[in-house]
């Protein structure tokens, strides 16, 4: 068996009095899409923010590629986040930056790339996700399908290992989440290894390896999405998917 | 006889006092040879606040300005005597004293007179001049007021802090007494009639008479010890050699009666060729002076405030560990002292009481106050611009794997200079007209050059009304190309 690339133990996450993430162990295998679903205020972002040290868990360890991310310094912390793209629900783009700048600007600055190598990579990612006429845009002039595309293409600027999505069509108009997901799909079919949390159920279906359902700051089920649409294990996704599929 | 320190300057000596205590081993040692020191430094240099002819104002002479009067050739004379060259600094009266005590300046020759609490700080010269107070009128009321007690019911001005100041109080009944800083300013309100009469020196009123053909001088009638009417020179507190020697130089200009034979005739004709030609245009040079040296103020302090704004602000923001609370609890405590004490007394303060470390000049002295004192409200700013920054920004780019210090300075703190630059641009502005109080110690600027054009030309409108101007031109320049990068900078 392959080893695991992320690999989470008794994982833990409080806000003051607010147990958000209670312990979750779970695991992740390269070229895996992990797809985390559930109700609001589940944990769920949280959860992911995890894995990057976004956000730092107060007890369990979270290892990425054999490495316990909660006992290295911050040096090691920012080489090892370069590995994990992350995609937010608000695009997050630099609103002081034009689309190509916005992508150059971590390879530049992080990786030492030279503009040269950093323009033609950015113009290639542009490409991948079919938004190149728009190099030169700045982020305020684009629908919020084109700014979330180019922020995947700017996480994928520094050839992460890993991509991590914190529900990224959730801020979108319902005609504009088609090609956003379109665009995680073809990665996906890349064999990028990706942990998407997200509401789009089709997409679950279609395109995760496997479904992490989560609620009440643990993960209740991990199964495929087969299994799980069709046939969930407890009361409490039973009562989930019963209120979301009509 | 002239102005005693206000009271500000006595809070700021109090402090420089104190310091001059923590340190006394080494300036006591100092004190036996004063006399040598000067001789072996080559110069003597004078402290003087040149805005009171005849005794010491500026003049424009082979077209550059110049401290003349009396009290520069009672200088001249005990600089040659010791065979050394004479320096003359100019400053505001309230600032020699303290400058003499921190060294600025050897010895001070400002029309001073040597009080009984002077002498607690100081050493005097034997006097070298005996003066007397006269009251200066409109010439139109030349038949209603003869003395001192015919203001009954009026206003006199005077001075403030000043022994006129104090005598007219005493000395008169049932007349209301009107300080004012600047002489100028007085005769200012004597000819708009806010007041009736102006208590100054003889010689002064002399000087005013002699160049406004619609004043008059009237005798005061007070009643003054010698002590109160005469001026001495003044030297640091146990120079003893020092004022051996200039004493010898004094008794002889007594003697010989210099100043009524040579000093005073010499001043007047400065003061002559001073009055000829008033136009403020004849002045240009010393209003592009001021220009200069505000402009030099305000740019390098914008600089420096900056900088130190930047490295405050995010001193304040730092958080976890001990070093890191400390620095903030140091950042936030500066911040809040300096937002919380007056400009005027931090710049004293950094020239009087730093200079007792390191011999800083006025213009440093007035950058280097300026500049703390806008970094902490530049701190401020940049404080509220990266807060006004999204926290998703800033986890964008760690994501990315870009470090903290890479994270504020390629994408946090661009944006937070966009968001605050209008304040940064407001700070620019304030500054331009702030920069003002540096007149204080000195700095030829823009407030200090015209107060020189006022006493020299005797009017006293015009010049406010220049500056004014000017000050507007330059606050009005600056906004407009600040506005122009604020649209540069627009993009969403």
């Amino acid at each position: 068996m392959t080893k695991p690339i992320i690999e989470v133990k008794n994982l833990a996450k409080s806000f003051g009095k607010n147990d958000v993430l209670k312990d979750i162990t779970e695991q992740v295998n390269p070229g895996q899409v992990i797809v985390v679903i559930g109700p609001s205020g589940g944990g769920k972002s949280t959860f992911l923010r995890c894995l990057n040290l976004l956000e730092t868990p107060n007890s369990g360890e979270v290892d990425f590629d054999g490495q316990n991310l909660t006992t290295l310094d911050t040096k090691k912390v920012n080489e090892l986040r370069e590995q994990m793209g992350m995609v937010f629900q608000g695009f997050n783009l630099f609103p002081n930056m034009t689309v190509l700048e916005n992508i150059k600007l971590a390879p530049m600055k992080v990786k030492g790339m030279d503009d040269a190598a950093a323009t033609k990579r950015a113009h290639e990612l542009l490409d991948q996700v079919n938004l190149d006429d728009h190099a030169d845009a700045f982020p305020s002039s684009l629908s919020g399908g084109q700014a979330q595309r180019v922020a995947i293409a700017r996480a994928l600027a520094m050839d992460p290992k890993v991509m991590l999505f914190d529900e990224p069509t959730s801020a979108l108009d319902p005609e504009m989440v088609g090609e956003v997901l379109n665009v995680m799909q073809e990665l996906a079919n890349q064999g990028m290894t990706m942990v998407v949390v997200t509401h789009e159920m089709g997409f679950a279906k279609s395109v995760a390896d496997r479904v992490w359902f989560m609620a009440d700051g643990y993960i209740q089920e991990n199964n495929t999405p087969d299994e799980f649409f069709s046939n969930p294990q407890t009361d409490r996704a039973k009562d989930f998917l019963s209120k979301i599929l009509m | 006889m002239k102005k005693k320190l206000i009271l500000l300057l006595a809070l700021v000596l109090t402090i420089v006092t104190g310091f001059t205590t923590l340190s006394s081993t080494t300036a006591n040692a100092a004190t036996d040879n004063s006399l040598t020191k000067v001789e072996k430094k080559g110069t003597l240099v004078m402290g003087t606040s040149p805005d009171y002819p005849p005794y010491e104002f500026q003049a424009t002479v082979h077209g550059k300005s110049k401290i003349v009067g009396m009290d520069v050739a009672v200088g001249k004379k005990i600089a040659k005597d010791m065979g050394v060259k004479l320096v003359v600094k100019s400053m505001s009266f309230d600032s020699l004293l303290v400058a003499l005590q921190t060294g600025k300046v050897d010895m001070v020759i400002s029309g001073m007179n040597p009080t009984p609490a002077r002498k607690k700080n100081v050493d005097f010269t034997h006097t070298y001049y005996q003066g007397g107070y006269s009251i200066v009128i409109n010439k139109s009321d030349k038949g209603i007021y003869k003395d001192k007690d015919s203001f009954v019911g009026k206003t006199i001005g005077a001075q403030t802090g000043s022994t006129m100041y104090n005598e007219s109080k005493k000395q008169t009944s049932g007349t209301t007494v009107k300080g004012m800083t600047s002489v100028s300013d007085l005769i200012l309100a004597l000819q708009s009639h806010k007041i009736q009469g102006v208590a100054m020196e003889k010689p002064s009123a002399q000087a005013y008479v002699a160049n406004n053909k619609e004043l008059a001088a009237i005798p005061s009638k007070f009643d003054l010890s010698a002590s109160d009417t005469s001026a001495s020179v003044a030297f640091a507190k146990g120079s003893d050699a020092l004022v051996a020697k200039a004493n010898k130089s004094v008794d002889q200009i007594k003697n010989q009666n210099l100043v009524n034979k040579n000093y005073l005739p010499a001043a007047g004709k400065y003061l002559k060729t001073n009055t000829v030609n008033t136009s403020m245009l004849h002045y240009w040079k010393a209003f592009l002076t001021g220009i200069e040296y505000t402009l030099i103020i305000t740019v390098c302090s914008v600089f420096f405030g900056f900088i130190l704004g930047v490295i405050l602000a995010l001193a304040r923001m730092g958080q976890g560990g001990v070093v890191r609370t400390g620095l903030r609890w140091l950042a936030t405590a500066y911040v809040e002292f300096i937002r919380g004490t007056p400009m005027m007394v931090q710049v004293m303060f950094v020239y009087f009481g730093l200079g007792l470390i390191v011999n800083l000049p006025a213009l440093t002295s007035g950058i280097i106050a300026i500049s703390l004192n806008s970094g902490a409200y530049v701190a401020e700013y940049i404080r509220g611009g990266i807060n006004s920054v999204d926290d998703g920004q800033t986890e964008a780019a760690r994501s990315l794997g870009m470090s903290s210090g890479a994270t504020m300075r390629f994408v946090v703190l661009p944006q937070a200079l966009k968001n605050i630059w209008p304040s940064l641009g407001n700070e620019f502005i304030t500054l331009i007209k702030d920069s003002s109080i540096v007149s204080i110690i000195g700095v030829s600027e823009l407030i200090f050059q015209s107060n020189i054009v006022r006493s020299d030309t005797y009017r006293g409108v015009a010049p406010i009304a220049v500056i004014m101007v000017l000050y507007f031109v330059l606050t009005f320049t600056a906004s407009r190309i600040l506005n122009y990068f604020e649209r540069r900078m627009q993009h969403d």
